[in-house]
């Protein structure tokens, strides 16, 4: 019991170790800035899709509103950093100080985002499937549209700069705290929890309610806590990749509504599906594929050969053909793998 | 404790499906109730776990009303059951589907999952212990890590047993535990209610068209017709009935 305590300390104390030493190395190793943006993002659509798993995987439920988690997340951790920034004089937001901030921001991030999936999942108690579906995108969007549509002078909600992104307490842009550190923290932090709540009673109840309700009451499980903790932890998890990803270094210093739309829950659906529903490994792999696909889409665009093209046909832009791309990924994949590329298997695992 | 049901009523749309029911499961006890379809046996079933509320009527368990609790407390109270139309969560292994109803016992929640006290692990351990236990105790070992529905359907309806066994129940509802029994599975599955009720102490209600089966376990045997209470009594009076042979027997010669 000791033996194992202190070999989960020192596991802890190894991968603290590791993730100094990546936050190091990174920028030697990888001289160009947006392939260094590119990883972190990737990081965090790995705890995105981990989170939504969550709700779509284990639950059984239907979210299309993830977004709206990631935005609660990413303003908030914004808002907070920048005002920590300037109370601590401004200056270069340097890896020590990032130790003071970037907590700060995760803790607040992933609180409001738990709160608001406390609010959207007690509808989940009455509601299900598409009726579902409903209410998270519309919480999704209620968010994204009531921060976007804000003008100035309009009380607090319009501090947050409305169409035009929050950019910071004084104007000067967002903070950019969280390095590769805390992105690389986070995430396996948040894998070790999805792994753990899914191999759990906790998990397995989850995934009883999924297959059949009544069933499982008749066991004793509870439909409502079950429903509204996996809500909340999905949330939780969201808000704080929204949270990273709004003051990530290599980042844009700008928190824009638009990040935030039905295109983000829909990534982050495709990731859970590709991975394989049900799947915490899964959905890891599925949040990194996505993701670079995003990053291959736009190095295309740049080629030559594409770029010809599109001065000859206006209208050829592959980044608003990507919707197009993805379904028709899907329903191949739909097609030939119906349960994704790993099902509800892990890697590594049995 | 015991169950007692008084006066119970309950009615979809204009259908009575149950009328004033009133009925009493003594502790250890052994209650047969049978009557020809849509006599309202599975409604009593679902009135007795929370799956529907009683229009009129009330039914307790011990000292707890069950009249206005939700299905998950009432088994966590100890009443647990089986399903007419098997009800076993496919995705998960035989194993786990132990698991999960040991585990919604020890109130398996997310901070025990995430941090793992020396207290959650004892209960991961006894909940593991119970549910190798019952696998053996039902012959299911050797399938542990199967996905129920690669079993034959006599397993399932074992295991759909041993589940509800990990409750570690005061009263166990068993719903036509022979359907799709053939004559020698159902003789064995005769014995081993008694069998049951003995080794685990706990008091069974049993729906069950089988006559044969119901007749060699029921110390009791309640009689339904179109939803209401035709006969009562031991299997000798109720075979001899008028009534039950008109309504039930009768019906099928």
């Amino acid at each position: 019991m000791i033996a194992s305590r202190r070999r989960g300390a020192l596991v802890v104390a190894l991968a603290i170790g590791a993730c100094l030493a990546v936050d190091w190395s990174l920028p030697l190793i990888v001289a160009d800035s947006s392939v260094r943006q590119l990883l972190m993002l990737a990081a965090c659509s790995v705890i995105v899709a981990q989170s939504l798993n969550v709700i779509n995987g284990l639950a059984g439920q239907f979210s299309i509103g993830h977004a709206g988690f990631l935005g609660v997340g990413g303003y908030t951790s914004a808002v907070v950093a920048s005002h920590l920034h300037v109370a601590l004089g401004g200056g270069e937001p340097s890896l020590a100080r990032s130790f003071v901030v970037v907590p700060v921001c995760l803790v607040a991030s992933a609180t409001l985002a738990g709160l608001a999936g406390l609010v959207v999942g007690l509808p989940s108690l009455r509601l299900r499937g598409d009726y579902l579906a409903i209410v998270t995108l519309g919480f999704a969007e209620i968010f994204r549209l009531v921060v976007s549509t804000a003008s100035a002078n309009e009380g607090i909600v319009a501090r947050l700069g409305g169409q035009n992104g929050y950019q910071g307490a004084d104007g000067q842009g967002v903070p950019l705290y969280a390095g590769p550190f805390w992105i690389l923290a986070v995430m396996l932090a948040f894998g070790v929890v999805a792994w753990r709540a899914k191999f759990s009673g906790w998990g397995r109840a989850l995934r009883a309610l999924r297959e059949d309700e009544i069933a499982a009451a008749s066991v004793g499980i509870d439909p409502t806590r079950y429903k509204v903790t996996s809500f909340v932890l999905a949330a939780v998890g969201a808000g704080l990749a929204g949270g990273l990803a709004a003051i990530m270094r290599d980042g844009t210093p700008v928190v824009n509504p638009d990040s935030y739309g039905f295109a983000a829950s829909f990534d982050a659906i495709t990731m859970v599906i590709l991975g394989g529903s049900g799947s915490v490994t899964g959905a890891a792999i599925g949040g990194v594929l996505v993701t670079l696909s995003i990053k291959a889409i736009e190095l295309v665009q740049d080629l030559p050969l594409v770029q010809a093209l599109k001065d000859r046909w206006e209208w050829l832009d592959l980044n608003a053909c990507r919707m197009i791309v993805y379904a028709i990924a899907l329903v191949v994949l739909m097609i030939l793998r119906p349960e994704g590329l790993l099902g509800e298997r892990e890697v590594g695992r049995r | 404790m015991t169950l007692v049901l008084e006066h119970v009523s309950k009615s979809f749309g204009g259908l009575r499906a149950t009328n004033d029911v009133s009925l009493r499961v003594q502790e250890r006890g052994i209650l047969g109730l049978i009557g020809p379809n849509g006599a309202g046996k599975s409604t009593i079933f679902n009135l007795v776990t929370g799956v529907y509320r009683a229009d009129a009527g009330t039914i307790r368990f011990g000292e707890d009303n069950l009249g206005a609790l939700a299905p998950a407390r009432i088994a966590s109270l100890g009443i647990a059951r089986t399903f007419q139309n098997i009800r076993l969560f496919a995705q998960l292994t035989v194993l786990e589907n132990l698991l999960v109803a040991g585990e919604s016992m020890k109130r398996a929640h997310l901070g025990a999952a995430l941090f793992r006290s020396a207290k959650d692990r004892a209960d991961e351990e006894a909940t593991k212990a119970r549910a190798g236990e019952l696998l053996r105790v039902f012959e299911l070992e050797n399938v542990a890590g199967a996905e129920p529905v690669s079993l034959p359907y006599g397993h399932q309806r074992r295991l759909e047993i041993a589940r509800a066994l990990m409750l570690a129940p005061r009263l166990l509802l068993l719903d036509e535990p022979a359907a799709g029994l053939n004559d020698a599975e159902a003789a064995a599955l005769a014995t081993q209610i008694r069998w049951l009720r003995d080794e685990f102490e706990l008091a069974i209600v049993l729906v069950e068209h089988n006559m044969q089966v119901v007749m060699k376990v029921c110390e009791e045997i309640h009689v339904l017709d179109h939803g209401e209470t035709i006969a009562h009594g031991t299997p000798e009076t109720v075979r001899h009935d008028p009534k039950v042979l008109a309504a039930y027997l009768g019906e099928e010669a």
